[in-house]
């Protein structure tokens, strides 16, 4: 990923996960996205962490192995097991 | 009160593999915050402070663990630049997994082993920050609270760890 050393790509590049994350205004939207229309590299570097912003964001969707959730529920029902019994005495 | 539980176990389990790397390290974390999460329960009165309390709970946790293991490097280099050799050469720093088969073989089934290694090759103090908002989907607020930090530094931050994600996943 080349970092262009253009001021206007620089001031792109500051907003970028803001604008990533929809926390920028659309007029500043509007402007960055008129900016990568005409700047390769920058239209290049938005859509990588766009990318990457999705696949880490695809971990969050992927379960955990069975045999982990299987162990987590295993644990709960014992503490709840245990607590019970120690309430009943 | 189970699910509350196994959600929390859950939670803590893939906060701390992917910020630690270590699958055993990841259960003593999720026992850990069972317990804590068990005592804890009744005092429960708001589920976003609840988030951010387990969030705490479980990254002490991990950094107890790492100062145990001292598993992590004693010190980091800028991945930003890589590493420079003397004839003023750079190279893309590779990181050592210390996983044994079977945890590899269970860690690949879950997440690429791409983005794995790319995100343990993040400093410490960035991974943490990808985990907690682009993994488990964590407000920049309820980050600033977790990690000790303002919210600009928390954005900042991310900025620069999705960077650098970036950098490390390009193809060599």
């Amino acid at each position: 990923m080349k970092k262009s050393s253009r001021p206007e790509c620089t001031a792109m590049l500051a907003g970028i996960s803001a604008y990533l994350d929809g926390d920028l205004a659309a007029t500043e939207c509007a402007a960055i996205e008129a900016h990568c229309a005409g700047c390769v590299e920058c239209a290049s570097l938005v859509e990588g962490l766009r990318a990457t912003v999705g696949l880490c964001r695809g971990i969050a969707e992927t379960p955990l192995p069975e045999s982990v959730r299987e162990r987590a529920r295993e644990s709960v029902r014992r503490l709840l097991d245990d607590a019970a019994r120690s309430a009943s005495r | 009160m189970e699910r509350l539980l196994i959600r929390a176990q859950e939670a803590a389990y893939r906060f701390s593999l992917l910020v630690c790397g270590h699958p055993e390290d990841a259960e003593d974390v999720m026992q850990d915050a069972l317990l804590k999460t068990y005592q804890h329960v009744s005092q429960i009165t708001d589920p976003a402070a609840f988030r951010t309390w387990l969030y705490t709970t479980v990254r002490n946790a991990c950094l107890m663990k790492r100062r145990l293991h001292a598993g992590e490097p004693s010190h980091f280099e800028s991945i930003d630049r890589g590493r420079e050799s003397a004839d003023g050469e750079t190279t893309v720093i590779d990181v050592a997994d210390s996983a044994r088969p079977a945890d590899e073989r269970m860690m690949d089934g879950w997440i690429d082993r791409r983005l794995r290694k790319a995100l343990h090759a993040l400093p410490p103090a960035y991974r943490l920050i990808i985990v907690m908002r682009e993994i488990d989907g964590l407000s920049t607020r309820e980050v600033a609270t977790v990690t000790g930090i303002s919210e600009a530094n928390v954005k900042q931050r991310l900025h620069r760890a999705r960077v650098m994600l970036r950098r490390q996943l390009e193809p060599s």
